[in-house]
């Protein structure tokens, strides 16, 4: 591995400047589980690497705030799987922060860092899309919620500034009842890496959104307000088409190793029936 | 009988070194003033090199060596269990990806690390093959240079060997029905969780190596030979491996590192990550071609067998793989006529090297799953019509060869019992039931020899490598049962050429039958010892003393071992010792060179559920039945057959290459090559042992280890056809295959 | 305030014992662990946070210490497999012996670790619980069922 210097501020004041100052030179460590990965194959070559985890705004946390659960950045997987406000409000985020790697990974991993790593099939992308959290950045400029429906661009790259930095991912509490599940397609049933995820959240108003990823460059929101999804006894050819639009924006790469692009579209329809069914049925037992 | 004799199962020795984390392998020895060493290997298949510029290289602080092909006596010495073809390093050309084509040594791995990124190749990618299909075309590059067999008519073609077996007449055959169908069988790694160690240093005139090899005496006359050093100056030391499964067998970078070691006057170290271990070793991929010929009644009329194996650019022990592996591809069964062509086919690829099975699994694929299209193709029972056809002990169903050597139906019966063969099944499930053979040692020798020590303990030293299959543990309870030591007083010493006698190997599932027979033996001879000593104490006649299991019976009494040991040997002390020597000649008219010792015979059913929407096969219930003869430490044979089962569910459902057009392996390492977690077990797996004693090993023990192995994908895939109706022919079976056969599956 | 890369000065206390070194910052936990603390327990083998045989316990809870940075678990508490046992085995490794958990060994001190921790946390440990807790721990001698017989007897033991 190549050496570079090794910061750990206390404040994020510090953080933002030394992102400031060395730009694209810099890498923020939490989790390590990707940084790490990165700096010893090459990939990643920076001169300056910061561990955040010692700067106070970023302590692991989840809390309730101005109407929403705020995970702070250095929150890892594990103690978001095992939230009780986490698998009450949002159990589809609970059980995709479950199937990050394994414990040992789940044990480091941060939900800000999967965010940020920005990986088209970040396990937790989809949940955090259907129940349109945010992304907290601080920079020099100040504070910005940033939706994250638009947060992604494509594989490593999100919208952030140069200088900001992610302290928190604010999830709306819910104002209405939801049923949601996560669900993927791996190619074992130990952990794996996702060649399709996929959430599907129903509302009580009959809105179905369903965010899925590792189909493209960037994880996709696709939202369904006729309420047919919605609707138990709607039938078959009117959800499949529905689904047909929902999926248009899928375009799975031919290069990639763990499945064919295919397969990757049917199992989008397989995953998002499936999902459908499990959604409709805890939107009932809400 | 005691906890720790024969068929019992004490603690595995070794076993407490392994849960305190005080076990050394071979990377975890330390000697003073080892320099770390790197391999520089290049972006592509096969290429010229054109030039290497270590210049930058050797100015990284701390680089005390950059070497190359350049560097090395000329011409370079070439090396290979079967062939002497592959050269210590690359010399003028890469063959595969990975190859390396210069080391580094410095004194700290970050130097070397640093160094070998600093080592400029210029090179030439030249034209290569990766697949059977670019490797026998006959405009094909050659992988290998036709000199090193100058007198093979097959030197102008990239087949190594052809290997032909047959009796009967299978062109003059008539059966009802014929079917025949194509299968393959992908290229695979052993994926050891220790990935392959080197340490070499200078010793005295001659050099001491460290090594996770499998041969320990193999490596030391390769070592000797290259070097040009007598074999009493080559010292290897082979601490137990952490796991082999035949990818440790051979000597791969030995060579570079003691040169290394020797230019440098310093001791020199090279680790290979998990991506280097799977550029280092695989098992042969295969495409086999099989008609089976059946009547109406279930009779085989014959089978008719082409197999081509894909092997990579040095041979290593590759083609002797197929041979021996495809030698009883037509099954343990009693078929008239049987034609099997076996061909080694070299590739640009990572050589191919032994691997559990040895060649066994690929050619099991392919005719257990056309045995049961046969059987449906007439209407029969896939259970019936093997129990028809298995040979019966001493059946000699290879002709002119080892007679069938168990009961083996006892094996298919007991297996058909446990999954429930003739019960009713859930909708969407399937069944399947395969059965798997393979050739135990065809020659072989094991030299061992046992001490009593004054105070009745025991040192055997044994040459076999104990990688996890427990030899240790079984060469213990032999001394045991026949001296009387306790098991804790039984010392097992291994892995060191210095000290421990010949022994040819570890591999073919030997190591019971013939180390245990030489310990055996090395014992027996104590014991005779014992008598004499006895009958002189006691003014007997030797006739009338009999020594068995630790106590020396006199005609009018018995007296414990230590009790004759210590008057026997007196105010001086001292030990006694035995030896063994197991030994099969080869047999040169044999087309294996020997009839095997055994045959390591087990029955595989599977029952599986699939996931028609995604293709996922979840196994329901899994057994395995092995014909073991004996079972010297019964938890340790039950662990090496869960153990080769779930090795074998890998390649079955999960395991492959994937390479890339220029020949690169593009899923090197353990992100994107998966193998079974303990999340991916079948949901139960039932192992059985079939005890008979009619083995040719220590207390009627025969061989095992393998079998559980042979025949898991034959079984999957039988039952995922039984499922789902759709025979699928190329494994592994991943979600993605088998959801993309039920899609194109014809319709009705 | 960047630090040198050359000598990272870090405290760490490893198996009870308390441990000031320096540190090249780019090391591994694992590296350091190995080649600075002689502790050779934890292995190495993937190097990317899949096969487990780096695992160790840091700070209460299991992490593959091949993608820890040394300079990271400054002020960490470390477990290894050294620090399981004291003069006699603990009742987890006597299992693993027991229930036959260990062939070729390699993994086995990554298991183990993981198999503590999951019992510190859920000592009552259903067969699903332990091959999901364990699934992390990769074993290629296929000792699956062993292990989590190991640690399912473990269970029972603590429990009487």
């Amino acid at each position: 591995m190549h050496t570079f210097a090794y910061a750990r501020p206390t404040l994020l004041a510090e953080a933002v400047a030394l992102l400031e100052a060395h730009g694209p030179d810099a890498r923020l460590l939490a989790g390590g589980t990707d940084l790490v990965i990165r700096l010893r194959d090459g990939t990643a070559r920076p001169g300056v690497v910061i561990d955040i985890k010692r700067i106070a705004e970023m302590r692991p946390s989840i809390r309730e705030e101005a109407g929403c659960l705020v995970i702070g950045a250095g929150t890892v997987m594990t103690d978001i799987a095992a939230d009780e406000r986490v698998r009450r409000s949002y159990p589809a985020l609970a059980e995709a922060a479950a199937v990050v790697g394994s414990v040992q990974i789940r044990n480091r991993a941060t939900l800000a860092g999967n965010v940020c790593n920005a990986s088209p099939a970040a396990d937790t992308a989809p949940a955090l899309l259907v129940h349109a959290a945010r992304v907290v950045a601080v920079g020099p400029a100040g504070t910005r919620r940033i939706p994250i429906d638009g947060f992604f661009v494509r594989s490593g790259v999100t919208t952030l500034a140069r200088a900001e930095i992610v302290t928190a991912i604010e999830l709306p509490l819910p104002d209405r009842a939801m049923g949601a599940v996560h669900v993927r397609r791996t190619r074992r049933r130990g952990h794996d890496l996702a060649s399709v995820t996929l959430c599907c959240g129903v509302d009580a108003t009959g809105v179905t959104r369903i965010a899925y990823g590792s189909v493209g460059p960037r994880p996709v929101l696709a939202v369904d307000e006729s309420g047919v999804l919605a609707d138990p006894t709607a039938p078959g050819a009117a959800k499949e088409a529905i689904f047909e639009r929902l999926f248009a924006d899928a375009s799975p790469s031919p290069r990639s190793m763990r499945a064919s692009p295919d397969y990757r579209l049917a199992m989008l329809r397989v995953l998002g029936a499936r999902a459908l069914r499990i959604a409709i049925d805890r939107l009932a037992r809400a | 009988m005691s906890a720790t004799s024969i068929g019992a199962s004490p603690n595995r020795v070794g076993g407490i070194d392994r849960v305190t984390g005080r076990n050394e392998y071979t990377a975890d020895i330390r000697l003073p003033g080892v320099l770390e060493a790197r391999l520089v290997a290049l972006d592509c298949a096969r290429a010229r090199i054109i030039s290497i510029d270590a210049s930058e290289a050797r100015r990284v602080p701390g680089v005390r060596l950059v070497m190359t092909a350049a560097d090395l006596p000329q011409p370079v010495p070439r090396f290979g269990p079967q062939f002497e073809d592959r050269p210590v390093i690359a010399v003028g050309e890469t063959k595969y990806h990975g190859e390396p084509v210069a080391i580094v040594a410095a004194e700290t791995k970050d130097a070397a690390e640093a160094a070998a990124g600093l080592v400029h190749v210029e090179y030439e990618e030249l034209p290569a093959v990766f697949t059977l299909a670019a490797a026998l075309d006959p405009a094909a590059p050659l992988v290998q240079e036709p000199a090193l067999r100058p007198t093979d008519r097959l030197a102008s073609t990239n087949v190594l060997r052809e290997h032909r077996i047959g009796w009967g007449d299978v062109d003059a055959a008539t059966a009802d029905v014929v079917v025949e169908n194509t299968y393959t069988f992908p290229m695979v790694t052993h994926f050891a969780i220790e990935p392959h160690a080197f340490m070499a240093a200078p010793d005295g005139d001659g050099i001491a190596v460290w090594s996770t090899i499998q041969h320990p005496n193999w490596l030391q006359k390769v070592l000797a030979k290259v070097l040009g050093l007598p074999l009493s100056k080559v010292r290897v030391f082979a601490p137990d491996p952490g796991g082999g499964f035949g990818g440790k067998q051979h000597a791969k970078l030995e060579p570079l590192v003691a040169f290394a070691a020797l230019r440098t006057g310093r001791p020199v170290r090279l680790v290979l990550s998990l991506e280097e271990s799977f550029q280092a070793a695989r098992r042969a991929s295969c495409e086999v071609r099989v008609r089976t010929g059946v009547n109406r009644d279930g009779a085989l009329v014959f089978e008719d067998i082409a197999a081509d194996y894909l092997i990579g650019a040095y041979a290593d022990i590759a083609d002797r793989v197929v041979g021996k592996g495809s030698y009883p591809a037509a099954g343990p069964y009693n078929v008239p006529a049987v034609r099997i062509l076996a061909r080694s086919v070299l590739s640009h690829t990572v050589p191919s090297t032994a691997f559990r099975g040895f060649g066994n699994p690929q050619v099991n694929w392919a005719v257990e799953s056309n045995l049961d299209e046969a059987a449906r193709a007439i209407g029969m029972d896939r259970l019936a019509i093997r129990l028809r056809n298995l040979a019966g002990k001493g059946d000699a169903f290879i002709p002119f060869d080892t007679p069938a050597d168990g009961d083996w139906r006892q094996a298919v019966e007991r297996a058909a019992e446990l999954i429930g063969w003739d019960t009713p099944i859930p909708p969407g499930h399937g069944r399947g039931l395969a059965v798997g053979i393979k050739s135990g040692p065809t020659t072989g020798l094991s030299y061992s020899t046992v001490r009593l020590l004054g105070d009745g303990s025991v040192i055997v030293l044994a040459g076999t490598s104990d990688m996890g299959q427990g030899a240790r543990t079984v060469f213990a309870q032999i001394a045991t049962q026949e001296l009387g030591a306790p098991l804790d007083w039984v010392t097992v010493v291994m892995g060191d050429t210095a000290i421990v006698p010949y022994d040819q190997q570890t591999s073919a599932s030997r190591s019971t039958v013939l180390m245990g027979n030489s310990v055996l033996q090395a014992c027996r001879s104590i014991q005779a010892q014992l008598a004499a000593m006895a009958a002189r104490l006691h003014g007997l006649d030797e006739a009338h003393v009999i020594v068995d299991r630790g106590v020396v019976h006199l005609p009018d009494r018995d007296l414990s071992v230590l009790d004759v040991l210590t008057r026997g040997l007196g105010r001086l002390g001292g030990e006694l010792t035995g030896n063994g020597e197991v030994r099969k000649e080869a047999d040169p008219s044999h087309p294996l060179s020997g009839a095997p010792a055994f045959f390591e015979f087990n029955c595989t059913a599977v029952e599986a559920e699939v996931d028609e929407e995604t293709g996922d096969i979840v196994i329901v219930k899994h057994v395995t039945v092995s014909d073991v003869g004996k079972a010297l430490n019964p938890l340790q044979v039950t662990m090496q057959d869960e153990g080769a089962a779930i090795q074998g569910l890998g390649h079955t459902l999960m395991e492959h290459y994937i390479y890339d057009e220029k020949g690169r392996i593009r899923n090197l390492g353990a992100i994107d090559y998966r193998i079974p977690t303990s999340m991916d077990l079948p949901l139960e797996l039932l192992s059985e042992a079939v005890e008979n004693e009619d083995g040719p090993g220590p207390y009627g023990s025969k061989g095992m280890s393998e079998g559980a192995l042979l025949c898991v994908a034959s079984a999957v895939g039988a039952a995922v056809r039984d499922a789902t109706g759709v025979a699928i022919r190329d494994l592994p079976l991943t979600p993605e295959r088998v959801w993309r056969a039920l899609r194109d599956r014809p319709t009705p | 305030m960047s630090e040198s890369a050359a000598a990272f000065p870090i405290e760490l206390t490893v198996n009870g014992h308390r441990r000031a070194i320096e540190v090249a910052v780019h090391h591994t936990l694992l590296d350091v662990l190995r080649d600075d603390l002689g502790l050779t327990g934890a292995k190495e083998c993937c190097l990317v946070g899949e096969c487990g045989a780096c695992t160790v316990i840091l700070d209460g809870r299991t992490v593959d210490s091949c993608l820890v940075l040394a300079a990271e678990a400054d002020g960490s508490e470390i477990t290894t497999v050294e620090g399981l046992a004291d003069e006699r085995l603990a009742p987890l490794q006597q299992a693993f012996l027991d229930k036959g958990a260990v062939q070729c060994g390699f993994c086995i001190p990554g298991q183990l670790l993981s198999a503590h921790a999951l019992l510190a946390d859920n000592p009552h440990p259903s067969l699903p619980e332990i091959q999901e807790g364990l699934a992390g721990n990769l074993c290629r001698c296929g000792c699956y069922r062993q292990i989590t017989d190991a640690v399912l007897a473990t269970a029972e033991r603590a429990e009487r």
